[in-house]
C-alpha cells in the first residue's frame, strides 16, 4: 500500500518537473523525489541494508546535489528555463504517452523474479522515459543534469528489484560515482556561466563540421 | 602487494601531489608513478595469466595486454609531460591528481571481475578525465567537456541499466554479477532479460569506445584536449571500453548467442567505418581528424569482434598497435601545437623543414595508422579482411574495403600536405629546437611499435592466442 503510494508520487514528481520552468523549484522537485525514493528499499525489505541505503541516497541526492546544483547557479540571473526545444505542452503529452508505453513495454515482459509490486517496474522505465525526455528537450545545462538524475532515479527503483542480491559496496559505487559525475557537471555548468555569462547550452555552437 | 602499487599507489601519489608546493616536484611525482606501475605490470609477464586476487579482483590474458599497454602508453605520456606542461603559472595540482586517479581507475577496469565494478571503474575514467579534457578553459574545450559529459554518462547510464537487466536474467541461477559465475552459468540465463542486456550494454559500453552512430562527442573532445591526453584517451581509455565490449561478447558466446550478437557489431563497425570516411575527407582541424581516425578504428575492432573466428585474433593484434600509433601520431601533433600554435591543418605546413625530426615521425605515424605493410595494422585488417571473405559476408567486405580506401586517401593527403607542403614565407619567427623530451616519447613508441607489429615476441603471441580463446577464437 504504502509503496504504491511512494511510486505514484515519484511518477507525480517526475510529471510536474517536466512542466516547471524555474531553475530553483526543479532542483528541489528532484530533492523531494529522492527523499521518497529513499523510502523506497524499506518499503521493499525492512532490515540493515535498507537503512543504510537510504542514509546514503538521503544523505546524496537529497541534501549533497541539491545543494551543489544551487551553488553551480548561484550566480545565474535568468532562473528561467529559456524556450524548450518542444514547447511545455507538448513535453507533458508527450510525457503522459512515454509514460504508458512504459506500463505497456512492462506488461510484455516477465520477470523471472517475485516481484513486490506490480507497480515497481512500470514506475521505474517511466521515470527514465520522462529523465531522457528532460535530458534532450531542454537547454539550460541545469535542467539537463536534472533530467540525468532523474533518469537515474529510474533506474535505482528498477535496482530495487535486486535489492538482496547485489552486493553492498557495489551499489554504494554506484552511488557514490553518481554524486562524482555531477560534482563534475556541477563544476562545467559554473565555467559555462563565467565563460557564457549564463547556462545556456544553447551557447554551445561552436565545435561543428 | 602487487595490488598496493597498482591501485593504491597512484590515488596516493595523487594525495601527495595535491600538497606538493611546485609543478616541477608534481611532474616528477608523476612520472615516478608510471615508472612503478609499469614495472610491476611487467613482473606479471613472468608468471601465468590467470591470477585472482579476490572474488572482485582478478587477471586473464586479455586483461594482462591491456593493462600492459596502457602502462606503457602511461608512462610515454608521462615521459612527454615532464617537457611540455608549464612550470610557471597555474598550478597543475589538479590535472596530474587527475591523471593519476585515472591510472588507478584504467587499472581497476582490467582487473575487475564483477560486472558492476566494471560499470564503477568505466565511468570514473570518465569522470577523471572530464577536468582533462578543459585543461585550456577556453570557451571551445568547455563546450567539448559538457557534451562529452552529458554523452558519456547517457551511454553510461545504459550500460548500467544493461548491468541491471543482465542481474536479473541471472536472479533464477546464479545470483550474482561475477564474470566467472556469468561465464558458467551463462546457457541457463533467461534469453529475453539477457538479450536486452546485450543491447544496452553493447549501446552504452559502444557509446564510451565512440561508435557511430554514439560517436559524436569524439572529434570534439579529441579537437580540444591537450594532445596528450587525446593520446591517453585514444590509446587507453578506448582500450577499456573495448575491455568491457568484450566482456559482453564472452557472455553472449557463452550463452550460445552469437547469432544474436554479431549482427549488432557487425553493424556499428560499418557505421563507424562510414562516419569515419565521410569526415575525414577535406577536413581542417588536425586533432578533430584524429578523432574521427579514432572512430575507424573502434569501428574495425568491433568489426573483428561481430566476424569472430580468426577475426578476433586480428581485432586484439589491431588494438594493441593501434593504441601506440595513436599515441605517436597524438604526441606529434602535440608538437605540431607547441611550434604552430594552431590545430588547423592549412596553418600547418613543412613539417619536415620546420621540425625535421617530428616530420619524420608523422610520416611514420601516418604509415602505420593507415595500415601499410609491414606494419601490425596492416596484418590485422588483412585478417579481419580473410575472414570476412571466408565467411561470405560479401556485402561486409565491399564497404569494408571501399570506406577503408578512402579513409586511406583522406589521411595520407592531409598528412603529406602538411608534412611535405610549402612552409608558409610570413611567419618566420624563431624556430623552437625540438627538445628532448618532444622526441624521447616518439621515439620509445616507434621502438614500441616494431615489436608490437613485426618482431612480435613469443609471449605476445601467445597472450593474444589465450585471449582470442576466450571467445572461442584461433
Amino acid at each position: 500500500m504504502w509503496l504504491e503510494l511512494a511510486l505514484i508520487s515519484i511518477i507525480f514528481l517526475g510529471i510536474v518537473i517536466l512542466g516547471n520552468n524555474r531553475l530553483a523549484t526543479t532542483i528541489q522537485l528532484f530533492a523531494l523525489q529522492s527523499f521518497i525514493l529513499s523510502t523506497t528499499p524499506w518499503l521493499i525489505h525492512p532490515g540493515l541494508h535498507a537503512v543504510i541505503m537510504a542514509g546514503v541516497t538521503i544523505l546524496l541526492k537529497v541534501i549533497l546535489m541539491p545543494t551543489l546544483l544551487f551553488w553551480a547557479i548561484r550566480h545565474v540571473s535568468i532562473r528561467r528555463e529559456v524556450r524548450p526545444l518542444i514547447g511545455y505542452g507538448t513535453t507533458l503529452l508527450l510525457g503522459g504517452f512515454l509514460i504508458g508505453m512504459a506500463f505497456l513495454i512492462s506488461s510484455k515482459l516477465d520477470l523471472p523474479v517475485r516481484e513486490t509490486s506490480n507497480l515497481l517496474v512500470p514506475s521505474a522505465f517511466s521515470i527514465m522515459m520522462i529523465g531522457f525526455l528532460l535530458l534532450v528537450s531542454r537547454f539550460k545545462a541545469i535542467t539537463q543534469v536534472i533530467g540525468y538524475l532523474v533518469m537515474e532515479n529510474g533506474i535505482f527503483l528498477f535496482a530495487l528489484l535486486l535489492l538482496e542480491k547485489t552486493p553492498l559496496l557495489v551499489e554504494m559505487g554506484i552511488l557514490l560515482d553518481i554524486f562524482v559525475g555531477v560534482l563534475v557537471m556541477g563544476i562545467v555548468v559554473n565555467h559555462i556561466n563565467q565563460e557564457f555569462g549564463s547556462a545556456n547550452t544553447i551557447n554551445l555552437i561552436n565545435l561543428r563540421e | 602487494m602487487e595490488l598496493f602499487l597498482l591501485l593504491g599507489l597512484p590515488p596516493l601519489m595523487a594525495m601527495i601531489s595535491f600538497v606538493a608546493r611546485e609543478n616541477r616536484t608534481r611532474k616528477m611525482v608523476l612520472l615516478l608513478t608510471a615508472f612503478i606501475h609499469l614495472i610491476t605490470v611487467a613482473s606479471f609477464w613472468c608468471r601465468p595469466h590467470n591470477v585472482q586476487f579476490s572474488p572482485f579482483l582478478g587477471f586473464d590474458a586479455l586483461s594482462q595486454l591491456i593493462l600492459t599497454f596502457i602502462s606503457i602508453l602511461f608512462f610515454v605520456v608521462s615521459i612527454y609531460l615532464m617537457g611540455t606542461l608549464k612550470e610557471k603559472g597555474r598550478p597543475n595540482k589538479l590535472f596530474i591528481a587527475c591523471l593519476l586517479c585515472l591510472l588507478a581507475a584504467m587499472t581497476l577496469v582490467t582487473m575487475s571481475r564483477h560486472m558492476g565494478l566494471l560499470w564503477i571503474a568505466i565511468e570514473a575514467t570518465t569522470l577523471l578525465s572530464a577536468p582533462l579534457i578543459n585543461y585550456h578553459r577556453t570557451p571551445q574545450s568547455i563546450e567539448a567537456t559538457w557534451k562529452y559529459l552529458l554523452i558519456s554518462s547517457l551511454g553510461i547510464a545504459l550500460s548500467l541499466l544493461g548491468t541491471l537487466f543482465l542481474a536479473i536474467s541471472a536472479t533464477t541461477t546464479v545470483k550474482t554479477v561475477f564474470l566467472p559465475d556469468i561465464l558458467s552459468h551463462a546457457a541457463f540465463l533467461s534469453p529475453a532479460w539477457l538479450k536486452l542486456s546485450i543491447i544496452f550494454l553493447l549501446v552504452g559500453y559502444g557509446t564510451k569506445m565512440g561508435l557511430a552512430p554514439m560517436h559524436t562527442w569524439k572529434p570534439d573532445t579529441y579537437g580540444e584536449a591537450p594532445s596528450p591526453i587525446g593520446a591517453l584517451m585514444s590509446g587507453a581509455i578506448t582500450g577499456c571500453a573495448f575491455l568491457a565490449v568484450f566482456r559482453v561478447a564472452q557472455i553472449s558466446f557463452h550463452a550460445h548467442l552469437q547469432e544474436f550478437m554479431s549482427p549488432i557489431l557487425i553493424l556499428f563497425g560499418i557505421l563507424s567505418l562510414a562516419i569515419a570516411a565521410i569526415f575525414i575527407m577535406g577536413q581542417k582541424d588536425f586533432n578533430r581528424m584524429l578523432g574521427y581516425s579514432s572512430i575507424e578504428h573502434m569501428g574495425i575492432l568491433v568489426l573483428g569482434v561481430g566476424l569472430g573466428g580468426g577475426a578476433i585474433w586480428a581485432s586484439l593484434f589491431h588494438m594493441i598497435n593501434n593504441a601506440f600509433a595513436k599515441g605517436l601520431i597524438f604526441l606529434a601533433a602535440g608538437n605540431l601545437y607547441q611550434t604552430f600554435q594552431t590545430k588547423k591543418v592549412e596553418n600547418i605546413q613543412g613539417v619536415i623543414h620546420r621540425l625535421p625530426v617530428t616530420g619524420v615521425f608523422l610520416i611514420f605515424g601516418l604509415f602505420v595508422l593507415t595500415g601499410f605493410p609491414p606494419f601490425g595494422i596492416f596484418y590485422s585488417e588483412l585478417l579481419i579482411l580473410k575472414q570476412a571473405i571466408t565467411a561470405q559476408r560479401y556485402v561486409v567486405v565491399f564497404f569494408y574495403l571501399l570506406f577503408l580506401s578512402i579513409i586511406f586517401f583522406g589521411l595520407s593527403k592531409i598528412i603529406l600536405e602538411m608534412a611535405l607542403g610549402k612552409p608558409p614565407e610570413h611567419v618566420h619567427k624563431e624556430i623552437k629546437k625540438e627538445s628532448f623530451f618532444m622526441i624521447m616519447p616518439l621515439l620509445i613508441l616507434t621502438a614500441v611499435l616494431f615489436f608490437t607489429g613485426i618482431f612480435v615476441p613469443e609471449g605476445l603471441y601467445q597472450a593474444i592466442d589465450e585471449a582470442s580463446m576466450l571467445l572461442g577464437g584461433r
